[in-house]
Parts: structure tokens; C-alpha cells; sequence
């Protein structure tokens, strides 16, 4: 147990040592993702013309706050495993790291899990500075913040997962990262980044209830906006792990394939 | 002039055999335009889903639909003749093959320009057409709206040739170039929805700051026959202005170039 933990501890220190050499980048990463905020944007003005200055019961602000959390949450839930899986398996430099006596997932989780602590202190810059701007309220409960964070940290590695395997997929094909376009598609309409998710035609949610994606994106956003409880909490977390369960078993699975496949190539 | 016709024929060319060569990355490429398309349809599609909407920022959801269209031909312009070329440049300057470019008998801007094509992204430039042409037919349109929009959407690829361009020249300073293009699709990622859709600050900030509604809004408000005499005006003027000031840009880059090795 103690050389786990002291193998974790490496992993995540040399990852943090790289990660803040990317400090400029990660605020620019950050900034260029804005689909949210352009849809925080539209809503509020559709908001403010409306009659009685609401759509659904959200005025300007709760669309502030909303998207706001959105985008917060959303920064938590960056990947791009899927582009360096891609480029790895391509040029052969997955072959080095099967050497080791670890599995090269946990190299490209540290990573990720260290950029977040990178990213977090410029993160909560940034909310603050677009939430007085924007005018958006958040929840004062602390619990609502824990909660989120548990969710986000269940949507972040279930998330990682799923690229992963998507990133996998490039034993077999060259366009695996169109594919994880498309997947970011159904990730990012279904989790709510173009609206809260009651917004969505009623076939859309029932739907969506069964996905992951409420939950790790939208449910978030709703507890930091005061807007769920957290009983909706603790349901979207035996989702979410549910969920997990799923997406680990299928990496594995196209990890052993793809493996097989490799070596033929290889040989 | 008639030369340049030809080299860009034998460009066009060669770029063609080298990427027709890998034709799976074809069934990626549609699933890419697909995604794309789809995130700037799904927008707006919310947005006029709801109850009682019937405009954003004043347009009905057919004029909204236009600018979706303009939107995903200019990415497919983008993502055809613009990004395979800007891309380059930092590569060409980090490791020294800028000097053959420079050594060349042609213009050096022109050849980086339109050296190279990324063919496959053909599909975002299809679906874009498509889209501008059926909204188009759910509006009335009139001959001479085409004609104007048609100008001053040309206007529109240039203002976004020259943003790149000087985006990526910056690489004869900087090692990297790619975060700034990164940061100008983000704020480009706006012109999916009509200028007017944002709120007032916003609104000047996407018109003068990083000049936005031209690309998108503009020819689709001349399409409409919605547009202001002083925007027809306008929309040529900065093209010209940022055309001007990033050939002049681009000759001072390549004035203080010294070769990779120096």
C-alpha cells in the first residue's frame, strides 16, 4: 500500500513540475473554450427582452449564474487524452511506456488530475472577475460546493475514461479524434452547456436522465446555482458510478484489443 | 497574373494527390463537419424552442438560420485554405525552411497563402452552402441583396485571411502561434448567432475590438435587405484597411527574419 501511495505521489509531483511550465497556456486553454460563456451571452439578452424579463423563471442573472457554473464545471471536466492516445499509438512512442510496470493510464490521468491544480487559482480569477461583470449569484450552502465537487471530480474521471477509449480507437483508424468531436457534441447538448437542461423538448430529457451527462455537467452547475439539492446530488452520483463502472470495463476491453493489434503491427 | 493562376492550379494539384491518398481520414472528416455543424444548429435551435420565441435579437429563426450557414462556410474556408497554410508558418520559421520560401522568384506571402489545401474539410463547405441556400429560400430575397451579400461576404473571407495571417506572422517573433489562433476561434465561436442576439457592450466589442459581425452578420443582414448604407460602406473599407496593414506587417516580419540558425 505504502509503495502505491509513493508511486502516486511521484506521478503527480513530476506531472505537477511539467504541467506548471504550460501556465500561460492553460489560462489561454482556458479562455478559448467559450461556448458557454457566448450562450450565457445570448440567453441573457433573450432573457432581458422577454416579456416580465424571464424565460422558464431564469432572468439575466440566474442565466448568469447558470452558465457561469457551466463553464466553471466545464474547465474541471477538460480531457484531451483522445489527441495524445492519437498521436502516441501513430508514431509508436506508446512503446517506451509499456516497459514500465504500470499501466500508461495512470501517466495521462496524473497529468490531467496536476493541470487541474494549475488551472484552479486562475479559474476562480476568472469567475469572480465574469461574475461581477455578468452579475451572477452563487449558492452560499457549502455543502452545495462540496457536492459539486464530488460530481465534478465522478464526471471528470468518467469523462477521462470514455476519451480514453475513443483515444484507444486509433489501433484501428486514423480519424479517432473526429470521433471524440462527435462525442464532446452529445456531451456538451445533453450536459447543458446551450441551456438548462429543462429547457430541452421532453423526449430529449427522458432521454438524457440515463446518460451521464446531466449529471456531470449541468447537475453541477444547478447545485452551484442554487438551483438543485442535494438529494438530486446523491441520485447523479450512483448514476455517475454506475456509469464509471461501465466506462472502465470498456477501456479495458479495447485496451487488450487494441494491444493485440499493436504488437502485430509492431512485429 | 496569369502566372500565379497557374501556380495556384499546380499547388491545388499536388495538395490533391498527397491527401486523396489517405481515404479514411474521409468518414473523420464528415463526422468532424457533422459535430461542427451541429453545435452552431443546436444553438439556436434551443434558443427557438422555447415557448412564445418567435426572434433572437431580431431575427426569426429562418434569418437566424442564414447566419448559421454563413457561420459554417466560414469555418469550412477556414479549415480548407486558411488554417493548413497559417499552421505552417511557425514550423517553417522554428526550423529554417522559411528561407527556401523566401529564396522562391514569387511573392512569399502568396506562397504561403496557398501553398496548401486541406481537401478533406470540403464537407464543412457543403453543409455551410446548403444551409445559406435554404434559409435563403424560407426568406425573400431579391437579386441585388444576393449581389451585396455576395460582396461583401468576399469582404468577410478577407477580414478573416488577414486575422490569421497576422496572428501567425507573429511566429518570426514568438516560437508559438497556435494559442493565438486558438483564442481568435474562441471569440470567433460568436458569430454563430447575429450580432444583435449579444448585449450592447458586447455588440461594439464584436464590431470594432475583433470585428466579428462583419464576417457573419453583415452579409447576412444584405441578404435580408435589413442592412445600413454605412455597413455596405464599412465592411470593404476594413477589409482593405487590415489587408493593407498585414502585407505591411508581414514585409516588416520577413525584413527582420535571420534564418534559424543565426
Amino acid at each position: 500500500m505504502t509503495s502505491l501511495w509513493r508511486k502516486a505521489r511521484v506521478l503527480f509531483v513530476t506531472r505537477f513540475a511539467e504541467m506548471t511550465e504550460y501556465r500561460a497556456e492553460v489560462i489561454i486553454w482556458m479562455l478559448s473554450g467559450t461556448l458557454s460563456l457566448v450562450m450565457m451571452l445570448v440567453w441573457m439578452s433573450q432573457a432581458a427582452a422577454a416579456p416580465g424579463g424571464e424565460i422558464r423563471g431564469y432572468n439575466p442573472s440566474e442565466f448568469a449564474t447558470y452558465f457561469l457554473s457551466t463553464w466553471a464545471v466545464g474547465q474541471l471536466m477538460v480531457v484531451w487524452v483522445a489527441w495524445e492516445l492519437d498521436m502516441e499509438i501513430r508514431q509508436g512512442l506508446l512503446s517506451p511506456k509499456l516497459l514500465r510496470p504500470m499501466d500508461p493510464m495512470w501517466l495521462h490521468y496524473a497529468s490531467h488530475a496536476a493541470e487541474r491544480v494549475v488551472r484552479f487559482p486562475a479559474l476562480l480569477a476568472l469567475v469572480a472577475l465574469f461574475a461581477w461583470v455578468a452579475g451572477a449569484r452563487f449558492s452560499t450552502d457549502p455543502a452545495a460546493y462540496l457536492a459539486a465537487f464530488g460530481l465534478a471530480l465522478l464526471g471528470f474521471s468518467a469523462r477521462f475514461l470514455w476519451e480514453y477509449t475513443v483515444g484507444l480507437l486509433a489501433f484501428w483508424t486514423e480519424s479517432s479524434t473526429s470521433f471524440q468531436e462527435v462525442v464532446w457534441l452529445v456531451y456538451a447538448a445533453l450536459g447543458g452547456m446551450f441551456a438548462p437542461l429543462a429547457f430541452y423538448p421532453e423526449w430529449v430529457q427522458r432521454v438524457a436522465v440515463w446518460t451521464p451527462f446531466p449529471y456531470m455537467l449541468g447537475l453541477p452547475a444547478q447545485l452551484l446555482a442554487g438551483k438543485a439539492d442535494l438529494a438530486d446530488a446523491g441520485r447523479g452520483a450512483l448514476v455517475l458510478s454506475g456509469w464509471l463502472v461501465v466506462f472502465w470495463l470498456l477501456r479495458l476491453i479495447v485496451w487488450r484489443m487494441g494491444l493485440r493489434k499493436y504488437g502485430a503491427v509492431g512485429a | 497574373m496569369t502566372r500565379y493562376l497557374r501556380l495556384v492550379r499546380l499547388f491545388t494539384g499536388a495538395t490533391l494527390a498527397a491527401q486523396l491518398e489517405y481515404r479514411a481520414n474521409f468518414l473523420g472528416a464528415i463526422l468532424a463537419s457533422l459535430a461542427e455543424s451541429g453545435v452552431a444548429l443546436l444553438g439556436i435551435a434551443v434558443l427557438f424552442g422555447q415557448p412564445g420565441t418567435t426572434e433572437v435579437g431580431g431575427w426569426s429563426f429562418h434569418q437566424a438560420l442564414l447566419v448559421v450557414g454563413l457561420f459554417t462556410l466560414t469555418e469550412g474556408f477556414i479549415s480548407v485554405f486558411i488554417q493548413p497554410n497559417m499552421s505552417k508558418i511557425a514550423e517553417a520559421v522554428r526550423t529554417g525552411s522559411m528561407d527556401f520560401t523566401l529564396l522562391k522568384p514569387i511573392d512569399a506571402q502568396f506562397n504561403i497563402s496557398t501553398r496548401n489545401l486541406n481537401v478533406l474539410r470540403v464537407t464543412d463547405l457543403l453543409i455551410g452552402a446548403g444551409l445559406t441556400i435554404y434559409a435563403a429560400s424560407h426568406l425573400s430575397v431579391t437579386p441585388g441583396g444576393v449581389l451585396a451579400a455576395a460582396l461583401l461576404y468576399v469582404c468577410a473571407l478577407v477580414i478573416v485571411y488577414c486575422i490569421w495571417l497576422a496572428l501567425s506572422t507573429t511566429a518570426f517573433w514568438f516560437v508559438k502561434t497556435q494559442n493565438a489562433s486558438e483564442l481568435f476561434n474562441g471569440v470567433f465561436g460568436a458569430a454563430r448567432f447575429p450580432v444583435t442576439a449579444f448585449p450592447v457592450p458586447v455588440r461594439a466589442f464584436l464590431t470594432f475590438v475583433v470585428p466579428v459581425a462583419f464576417i457573419t452578420t453583415v452579409p447576412a443582414q444584405a441578404l435580408t435587405g435589413s442592412l445600413s448604407p454605412g455597413l455596405v460602406v464599412a465592411s470593404p473599407l476594413v477589409a482593405a484597411a487590415l489587408f493593407t496593414l498585414t502585407r505591411l506587417f508581414w514585409l516588416r516580419a520577413v525584413g527582420s527574419y535571420t534564418s534559424a540558425s543565426s
